[in-house]
């Protein structure tokens, strides 16, 4: 018993030591500007001297023209990672399962966006899905109408975000389905198992750590986005990530713009804090088994 | 001869701090940076950093390229972090910056007052262009309409405020202007609609009249008149993020007809982006806004001496005319001052006077006021 | 294709091919076209006007190669030295207990999801004060801490999910902690590493908040160029040509990376 104490406490200072290089540097460099940013809006120096104000958040909440945009933002990175996820997953099951050239070919088009700039893409999205783009040219040459173009509307950016945010999806899904094996397949296949029943039971189980993982990072790239939002969604209500430099840049109000990085910056940590929990949670139960 | 005398003065002024400086240091490099579009960057790189150049040995300009918007703000930023902790900024001028950002930055003293600074040409200067005495308008421009001449003959173009809101009403989707944030083009046809609800009188807005109890009122009549078009521009009310898409929406007859800067849709004509064809036409009644680029300096620039005379250099004669002739702007000095040869060459394409719109306050408001009010496109009666 | 089933046509596969070529390698063929477009407007269906003006302007610049040099040189080393100090610490995050654990492990997460811009003057600071405005070394710390969430994250998931009991089968056999790790563990992870690496690799090349901040003037990258070149410009030929170059060692380094993160390299490193 002592023993095992012992020993636990020596691992533990290993583990503080070979994380403390990367903890570092975020402290530096990320936490306390953050702490910062957060004192300033949270403090207000008047005649009197500093004091502690909740105004700005209040401001935040009460104003409709904010919680417009930080709705459109939820509903804009809801509606892209579930599109996302609906396509990424299938692709990196198939991956997995199969080999042969088309695989290949399949891996190579599904990784290609990740050396694709936004702004390269952006501009490519204008030119092929806006007003008179491609699809207008190629469905006027045959005398079909021309669409509704996305350009400029919610969707906008939702295919601007689906497009970017694939490979990274695909990486990270390929590479948690890397556990699961041949033998647990064909396990579950001898005793009769169906392909639904091999991806909710086999499949799925193995991966959804590799799913919050990829969740979170899309999600994370996507609340403070600008490129896309920016570039091509509509004028009102706009996403947080070009708000809030509008607010900082252009209304001139920093305290403001401030604020809603903070915001944003609570909703990303509550989602992250679920995938901790849920990090935590598969420890205990591997350590308890 | 009158001129003569003011061209002495300012090379005089201009050697002076030159020649101190040489004997200090034989390779100064000015690290200057813009964020405005292609043309601007062009004319420093090719006009303005080999005339400087020439003229003092040893010194050359780096120019440096951001990105638009945030770009220069970043370094503004960093500029002010610089100067809170004695360190260099690594930046000795931004070619067009709004003095007030980042916020405090004035009253930390980050910029070069240039009522102070001793430039010999800074007399020279419109007052009219002077938005504050840490921004030195070299150059401005103004915003015109651009058409496409195939689907609305020249004739028929809109020449008043009142003709182009009866003309965007019955022509629906064929028009569209940029955010107010997003860029100039967009953002002074917002000024001009303000202007008309105001009596058509810019002197009403001045830079330090903003009045948070009066003024949103006046801002409101502006965009009430803005959200009543709303539902007949492009797509029943949606609005491009700066002046290049605007461009690229005319270019690809997705819409007849756009507010944009002139040197750009001249560029843009040069350069077989927009047709041969395309129409220009500014309104009668009242022009749109233009703008002046405000240069700022901050004043831990690592070549202080060598930048201050480089700004006194921007107002020369011979830099003041490059800006007209080379990039079609509108100078930043009073017409006055400038050769009459000059002056009756240009006479028919740059106007006298453009009329602007305040910053500071008053910009904060018409964005977010635009955003609030405009942009959201509600059902209306 | 299952090698059970070796003369069924590979129809999914067939199917996600031509669906993705439509979607992915539509528009990046539109971009490629505008590469070679001296004039293209509406409604012509292909451009007007063909040439070569713009590669050239593009490929005469001695800057393109000064930044294509910066660019790879900064990706290189922000890789290696991220994945030095991040994969123990990955390791640790799965497998130890520390104090401040699940904390800690938060933390990263502040990097991506704190909007940069309110942070600016504080960052600068930090940096102006260490005499790194405008190095090399300066961007190479900012892009470091920039690639930590991914270079953590990921292969703390993948050390996780491993299967403990081979490790345990291992050990029982009588290997030793460190080959238990060297020939069991990290077989197991690699993928997801590589996955990290390559993820960490790309996102330096084309981050460019961290190289303007800390890097303007005198560091210039590609992405850096690239925006200078397509900075409001009316013609969007030179980014387009930029692109077109970038994506020849994209493809290349897809290629190399292929062996580790396709169908066959996932075999094996299950060791079936």
């Amino acid at each position: 018993m002592s023993i095992s104490v012992a020993q636990d406490r020596g691992r533990g200072q290993t583990g503080l030591l070979l994380v403390l290089l990367p903890v570092a540097l975020v402290a530096t460099l990320i936490i306390w500007p953050i702490v910062r940013a957060v004192m300033d809006t949270l403090i207000v120096t008047g005649p009197d001297g500093a004091s502690l104000s909740f105004a700005s958040y209040r401001f935040f909440f009460t104003d409709a023209h904010s919680m417009g945009n930080l709705r459109i933002t939820i509903w804009t990175t809801a509606v892209s990672v579930s599109i996302l996820m609906a396509i990424a997953i299938p692709i990196a099951i198939y991956l997995r399962f199969v080999t042969g050239r088309t695989a290949a070919v399949v891996q190579a088009l599904a990784i290609f966006p990740l050396f694709v700039p936004s702004i390269i893409l952006a501009y490519a999205f204008i030119r092929v899905l806006g007003p008179n783009g491609m699809v207008d040219l190629i469905l006027g040459s045959f005398g079909l109408p021309r669409i509704r173009s996305p350009y400029l509307t919610p969707w906008g950016p939702v295919i601007g975000f689906v497009w970017d945010n694939l490979p990274l999806s695909v990486v990270i899904l390929m590479a948690g389905l890397s556990n699961v094996t041949n033998n647990a397949v064909e396990a579950a296949r001898d005793v009769g198992a169906g392909k639904f029943a091999i991806l909710f039971h086999i499949i799925l189980p193995r991966i959804w750590l590799s799913i919050l993982v990829a969740t979170s990072f899309v999600v994370l790239g996507l609340f403070s986005a600008f490129t896309f939002p920016y570039l091509l969604g509509p004028a009102a209500p706009e996403m947080m990530g070009p708000f809030m430099l509008r607010t900082f840049g252009d209304v001139m109000d920093p305290v403001q713009a401030r604020t809603q990085a903070v915001i944003t910056f609570l909703i990303c940590a509550v989602f992250g804090w679920f995938y901790v929990r849920s990090i935590a949670k598969n420890r205990a139960r591997r350590e308890a088994a | 001869m009158k001129r003569r005398d003011l061209m002495k003065l300012g090379l005089a002024g201009l050697a002076t701090p030159a020649i101190a400086r040489m004997a200090h240091a034989q390779t100064a490099r000015i690290n200057m940076f813009t964020s405005s579009d292609a043309n601007i960057s062009d004319f420093w790189t090719n006009v303005i950093a080999p005339a400087f150049e020439a003229q003092n040995p040893g010194v050359s300009i780096n120019v440096v390229i951001a990105r638009e918007g945030g770009g220069t703000n970043v370094i503004a930023e960093r500029a002010l972090a610089a100067l809170r902790t004695g360190a260099g900024p690594q930046m000795d001028m931004i070619e067009s910056h709004d003095p007030f950002i980042p916020a405090g930055g004035i009253d930390e003293g980050l910029w070069v007052n240039w009522e102070e600074a001793g430039l010999a040409n800074y007399g020279r200067i419109n007052p009219l262009a002077i938005q504050s005495p840490f921004g030195l308008p070299y150059r401005g421009s103004q915003v015109l309409l651009a058409y496409d001449a195939d689907r609305l003959p020249a004739a028929d173009a809109p020449r008043t405020w009142d003709e182009l809101s009866t003309w965007i009403r019955e022509n629906p989707g064929e028009f569209i202007y940029n955010r107010p944030d997003r860029g100039g083009s967009g953002g002074n046809f917002v000024r001009r609609a303000i202007h008309e609800a105001n009596g058509r009188d810019p002197s009403v807005f001045t830079i330090d009249n903003f009045d948070p109890e009066t003024s949103p009122a006046m801002l409101d009549a502006g965009f009430e008149l803005l959200a009543g078009l709303a539902p007949h521009m492009f797509e029943g009310g949606a609005y491009t993020s700066g002046n290049a898409n605007s461009i690229q929406l005319l270019a690809q007859g997705a819409v007849t007809m756009i507010p944009a800067w002139s040197d750009m849709v001249l560029q843009a004509i040069n350069e077989g982006v927009l047709p041969e064809n395309t129409g220009l036409i500014q309104l009668q009644d009242l022009a749109l806004s233009g703008g002046f680029s405000q240069a700022v300096v901050p004043v831990n620039a690592e070549n202080l001496e060598t930048t201050i005379a480089l700004a006194d250099f921007l107002l020369t004669d011979e830099m003041q005319n490059a800006v007209i002739t080379a990039i079609g702007g509108f100078p930043g000095v009073s017409w006055e001052v400038l050769p009459a040869e000059l002056r009756e060459r240009f006479a028919d394409v740059v106007p006298t006077s453009i009329p602007t719109f305040p910053g500071g306050d008053w910009g904060a408001a018409i964005s977010d006021g635009w955003y609030r009010t405009v942009a959201p496109n509600l059902p209306r009666e | 294709m299952r090698t059970s089933e070796p003369f069924r046509p590979d129809w999914i596969g067939l199917a996600l091919v031509v669906t993705l070529s439509i979607v992915i390698i539509g528009p990046m063929l539109v971009v490629g076209l505008w590469a070679f477009a001296e004039q293209w407007r509406y409604p012509s269906l292909l451009p007007q006007q063909w040439g070569l003006r713009f590669w050239h302007q593009t490929l005469a610049r001695p800057d393109v190669w000064t930044a294509l040099r910066t660019s790879l040189q900064l990706s290189f080393v922000v890789t290696l030295i991220s994945a030095a100090i991040c994969l123990p610490a990955a390791y640790a995050f799965a497998r130890m207990k520390f104090w401040g654990r699940d904390m800690f492990f938060l933390s990263f997460l502040s990097i991506q999801a704190f909007p940069r811009f309110g942070l600016l003057i504080t960052i600068a600071t930090i940096f102006l004060s260490l005499g790194l405005v405008g190095t090399f070394w300066g961007v190479a710390i900012i892009q470091l801490v920039n690639t930590l969430m991914f270079m953590i994250w990921i292969p703390t998931a993948a050390f996780q999910a491993i299967d403990r009991k081979l490790e345990e089968a291992a050990r029982d056999v009588g290997a030793g902690p460190i080959r238990v790790f060297w020939s069991v563990t990290l077989p197991q992870a690699l993928p997801a590493i590589v996955a990290a690496i390559m993820l960490t690799f790309v996102g330096t090349f084309y981050e460019t908040e961290g190289a303007w901040l800390i890097g303007a003037p005198h560091v210039r990258t590609m992405p850096i160029l690239m925006i200078s070149f397509i900075n409001n410009q009316l013609v969007i030929q030179l980014g387009a040509v930029l692109s077109v170059l970038l994506w020849v060692p994209s493809f290349i380094f897809l290629l190399a990376a292929r062996r580790y993160l396709g169908p066959q390299g996932l075999g094996r490193g299950l060791g079936g």
